[in-house]
C-alpha cells in the first residue's frame, strides 16, 4: 500500500538517494545531506507544533508500506518571504506613446517584485522513478490540498507553485545566459543551487533592481519567459486542472512561471467529501486502476495520513475500509475521514453526504 | 579674410548648402542645425531676436544664437556655430548619466561593477554650444578655430547672458551604412523609428516626444549590444578635430551621454574656458602694416558682434585698465570699429 504521512527522521537516507537521482532542477530539494536533515527537523517541528504556524514547512513522504521506504516527497511552505526576501519578476508592460508622432509602443518589461511574500507555496514534489504512474504523482501532489483545506487557518488564502523553467540537457538556461549571468558571474546551476540551499541574501545583493526591458534581451531568452521545462509540463497540466493559473510572475533565474489558485477554489478541495469510517472484515480488492480510486485521509494535524481505496468502498455516509487500511490511516470505525477523487473520472462516484 | 558674424536671413541658402551638401560626409551627422528652409529661417529670426534682447511672446528672453563663418573676399558662408544660453529652453534637457553600482555579496566573495544609464535632466539650463558645421576642407584650419572659439569670445563679451557651466554634445558613433549602434540597441525599441527620423524630430519638435517615448527607468549597460556598449561615450570619427579643439578649450567628457547616439557630452566651467581666461578687452589702434602674432579679435555687442583673425601688436596708449592694441585698419572695418573703441583679443 502507498501511504502519505508526515516526513520522519528515518527518511533521510531515502530522501538523499531520491534527491541525488533527480539531479538538477529541483532547487527546493538539493542533494545535500545537512540541508535535508535541516528540512526534516523543520518538518518535525512543524507537525509537532513547536514552531509558529506561518514558519511551518509541511513535508509529506509517500511510503511504500511493504518496504517501509519513502518513495516520494511533497511539501507546503506555510508562508514564503518571512525571514528571507522572496523574489520574482513580474512580466509587465511599459507603454510609450506620442500623439504628436502617432507612435504607440508596448514594451514587455520585467519588474523585480516580492509579490508572493506571505503566501503559501506548494513545493518539493519528487517521486521515485520506480513509482511513476498509477496515480502516485497525483496522490503525492493532491494530498497537500486535502491537508490545506483541513487546516485552512495555517495557510494563506492563496497558494502558489513555482514551475521549473526551460533549460537544456547541460543545465543551461537561455534566460540566465542573457540576464542573470551578466550580474552574477557564475553558472546557472551554481546560482540555482545556492538559492536552493537557502543562501538567498546573495540574490538581493547581486540582482538588477531596475526593470528589464525585454526587447534588449535576445530572442532565445524572451522565448522562454513564462514557459516550463518539458519535464514539468505534466505537473503544470495537473495544477491547471486543479484550477491554478499563471499569475504573471516568473522565476528570476530561468523564467519559469508561477501559478496560483485560491485555496477554496482548488478542485480537490471543492470535490472533497466527509465520511465516517467503517472498518469491514469483508475482503476488498484494492488493486483497481487509478481512475477508480479515491483518496481518503484522516483528519489529524500531527499524523496526517492519506491513501487510496477503490471508489466502490464509498457509501452514502460511510466508507468501508479494510483493517490494514484503517490501521495505516490510524483510525477506527466511526472516525471521521475525508475523501477526494484521485483522478477526475472518479469524481462522479463520490456523492455528497446526506 | 575670415569673419564670424551673426547669421542673417539672407544666409539661409548658403547655410543649407554647408549643412546638407548632398553627398558630403557631414550631411549625415546629427546636428541641431535644421535642414529645412523654414525651420532654419525661423532659427535665424530667433537668433536675431536673441541678439537684440527682445522678449518673446512668452516674456522670456530668447537665448539662442547662430553665427556664420564668412569669407569676406567672396561673401560666401563656410560654416555655422551656435550657442544656446539655456539648454532645454525652459523645458527639460535630456541626457543619460552613466553611473556605476557595485553589486557585492560578502557571503560569496563577489564584487562586480554594474554600469547603469540613468535618464537625467541635470544639464538643463547649462549653456550649450551647438549647431557647429563647417565645409570639410576648412577642418583643422585657423578658420575652423576662429568659428568655434568666436562663440567663447561672444560669451566673454556678454557674460551675464550665460550660465556658469557650458556643455557641448558631440556626435556619437555611426557606421558607414548610417546605422547607429547605440540607437539600434536601445532607443529604437521605444521610439519605434530609425535614428535619422528621431534625430530630425529632435531638431524640429518640442522635446515632449522624448519625455513620452524614452524608457522611463535606468538601463543596464551590460544588456546593450556589444557594438552599443563600445560606442558609449565615443565620438564620431569626423568630430575628432572639433573634440580636440574643445578639449584644448578646457572641455572634458564627464558622465553624460547623448540619448540618441550615446556620444559624449563635454562640460566645462564657463569662467575657466581657455579663450575666456586668456582674452582681454583692449583699445583699438591703427596700423598700416601687418605685424605681430595672429589673434582672435572680437568687437561689438549683440547683433553687432564680429570676430576675425588678425595680426596684432600691443602698443602704448591704453587707458589705466585697458592696454592698447594695434591692428591693420582693414580689420577695423570688418569689426565695425574705429580707433579708440574697445575690442577683445585672445591669442590663437
Amino acid at each position: 500500500m502507498l501511504l502519505i504521512r508526515p516526513l520522519q527522521e528515518s527518511d533521510l537516507d531515502d530522501l538523499y538517494a531520491m534527491a541525488q537521482k533527480a539531479g538538477k532542477g529541483l532547487t527546493t530539494l538539493p542533494a545535500d545531506r545537512d540541508l535535508l536533515q535541516r528540512k526534516i527537523n523543520l518538518a518535525r517541528e512543524t507537525f509537532n507544533q513547536r514552531c509558529a504556524p506561518e514558519a511551518g514547512l509541511y513535508l509529506f513522504a509517500l511510503e511504500d508500506t511493504e518496504t517501509g521506504k519513502a518513495v516520494g516527497i511533497s511539501g507546503i511552505q506555510a508562508r514564503v518571504g518571512l525571514d528571507e526576501v522572496f523574489y520574482n519578476y513580474r512580466l509587465s508592460v511599459t507603454v510609450n506613446a506620442s500623439k504628436e508622432l502617432g507612435v504607440h509602443v508596448r514594451t514587455p518589461t520585467l519588474h523585480l517584485t516580492n509579490d508572493m511574500t506571505d503566501t503559501s507555496e506548494i513545493c518539493s514534489l519528487l517521486l521515485s522513478d520506480d513509482y511513476q504512474g498509477g496515480g502516485n504523482g497525483l496522490l503525492l501532489s493532491r494530498c497537500r490540498f486535502m491537508y490545506m483545506d483541513e487546516f485552512r487557518k495555517h495557510f494563506s488564502e492563496k497558494v502558489f507553485a513555482e514551475m521549473r523553467g526551460v533549460s537544456d540537457e547541460q543545465g543551461l538556461s537561455p534566460l540566465w545566459d542573457a540576464l542573470g549571468s551578466k550580474f552574477f558571474d557564475m553558472e546557472f546551476m551554481e546560482a540555482d543551487m545556492l538559492s536552493g540551499l537557502g543562501n538567498k541574501a546573495f540574490i538581493a545583493e547581486l540582482m538588477p533592481k531596475f526593470p528589464i526591458y525585454l526587447p534588449m534581451l535576445p530572442d532565445s531568452a524572451r522565448a522562454v519567459i513564462g514557459r516550463v521545462h518539458g519535464n514539468t509540463a505534466p505537473a503544470l497540466k495537473m495544477l491547471e486542472a486543479e484550477g491554478f493559473n499563471f499569475n504573471g510572475l516568473v522565476d528570476i533565474f530561468d523564467g519559469g512561471p508561477v501559478v496560483e489558485a485560491f485555496v477554496h477554489t482548488i478542485r480537490t478541495i471543492r470535490d472533497s467529501r466527509n465520511r465516517h469510517a467503517m472498518v469491514t472484515r469483508k475482503a476488498v480488492n484494492l488493486d483497481v486502476p487509478a481512475a477508480e480510486r479515491v483518496m481518503v485521509s484522516n483528519r489529524s494535524f500531527r499524523n496526517f495520513r492519506v491513501t487510496t481505496v477503490p471508489a466502490s468502498c464509498v457509501g452514502v455516509d460511510t466508507i468501508s475500509l479494510p483493517p490494514d487500511v484503517a490501521e495505516a490511516l490510524q483510525i477506527e470505525s466511526a472516525d471521521p475521514v475525508r475523501l477526494a477523487p484521485l483522478k477526475d473520472r472518479a469524481k462522479t462516484t463520490v456523492k455528497p453526504a446526506g | 579674410m575670415w569673419l564670424v558674424r551673426p547669421a542673417v536671413p539672407d544666409d539661409v541658402g548658403q547655410i543649407l548648402e554647408v549643412a546638407g551638401a548632398a553627398g558630403s560626409e557631414t550631411a549625415r551627422l546629427s546636428s541641431t542645425l535644421p535642414r529645412q528652409r523654414d525651420a532654419l529661417a525661423e532659427k535665424i529670426e530667433l537668433s536675431l531676436a536673441s541678439l537684440d534682447g527682445k522678449p518673446t511672446t512668452t516674456g522670456a528672453r530668447p537665448q539662442r544664437f547662430l553665427f556664420v563663418l564668412e569669407n569676406t573676399s567672396t561673401g560666401r558662408v563656410h560654416g555655422t556655430a551656435g550657442i544656446n544660453a539655456c539648454a532645454g529652453n525652459s523645458q527639460p534637457f535630456y541626457n543619460y548619466r552613466r553611473d556605476a553600482l557595485i553589486h557585492a555579496s560578502h557571503e560569496l566573495g563577489i564584487s562586480s561593477r554594474v554600469d547603469v544609464l540613468y535618464p537625467s535632466h541635470a544639464l538643463t539650463d547649462h549653456t550649450l554650444l551647438c549647431s557647429f558645421s563647417i565645409t570639410p576642407e576648412l577642418r583643422n584650419t585657423e578658420a575652423f578655430e576662429l568659428l568655434s572659439r568666436a562663440r567663447i569670445l561672444f560669451i566673454a563679451g556678454h557674460r551675464d547672458w550665460f550660465a556658469s557651466r557650458v556643455a557641448v554634445e558631440i556626435q556619437g558613433v555611426q557606421l558607414s551604412d548610417g546605422s547607429v549602434p547605440f540607437w539600434d540597441s536601445l532607443g529604437r525599441h521605444f521610439f519605434n523609428m530609425d535614428f535619422e527620423t528621431a534625430d530630425q524630430y529632435s531638431g524640429l519638435l518640442s522635446k515632449t516626444f522624448i519625455a513620452e517615448l524614452m524608457p522611463p527607468n535606468p538601463v543596464y549597460v551590460t544588456l546593450l549590444s556589444d557594438a552599443a556598449q563600445s560606442a558609449l561615450g565615443q565620438p564620431h570619427a569626423l568630430t575628432v578635430p572639433n573634440l580636440e579643439l574643445l578639449q584644448r578649450e578646457g572641455f572634458q567628457a564627464g558622465c553624460y551621454l547623448d540619448i540618441f547616439d550615446g556620444g559624449p557630452v563635454l562640460e566645462a566651467r564657463t569662467d575657466a574656458l581657455h579663450t575666456l581666461v586668456t582674452s582681454y578687452p583692449k583699445i583699438l589702434h591703427g596700423s598700416s602694416e601687418e605685424d605681430g602674432d595672429v589673434c582672435l579679435i572680437s568687437g561689438g555687442e549683440g547683433a553687432g558682434f564680429r570676430c576675425t583673425l588678425a595680426k596684432a601688436t600691443e602698443v602704448l596708449g591704453g587707458t589705466r585698465d585697458r592696454e592698447a592694441v594695434k591692428v591693420p585698419v582693414s580689420v577695423w572695418e570688418l569689426l565695425g570699429k574705429t580707433a579708440g573703441d574697445e575690442v577683445r583679443v585672445a591669442p590663437l
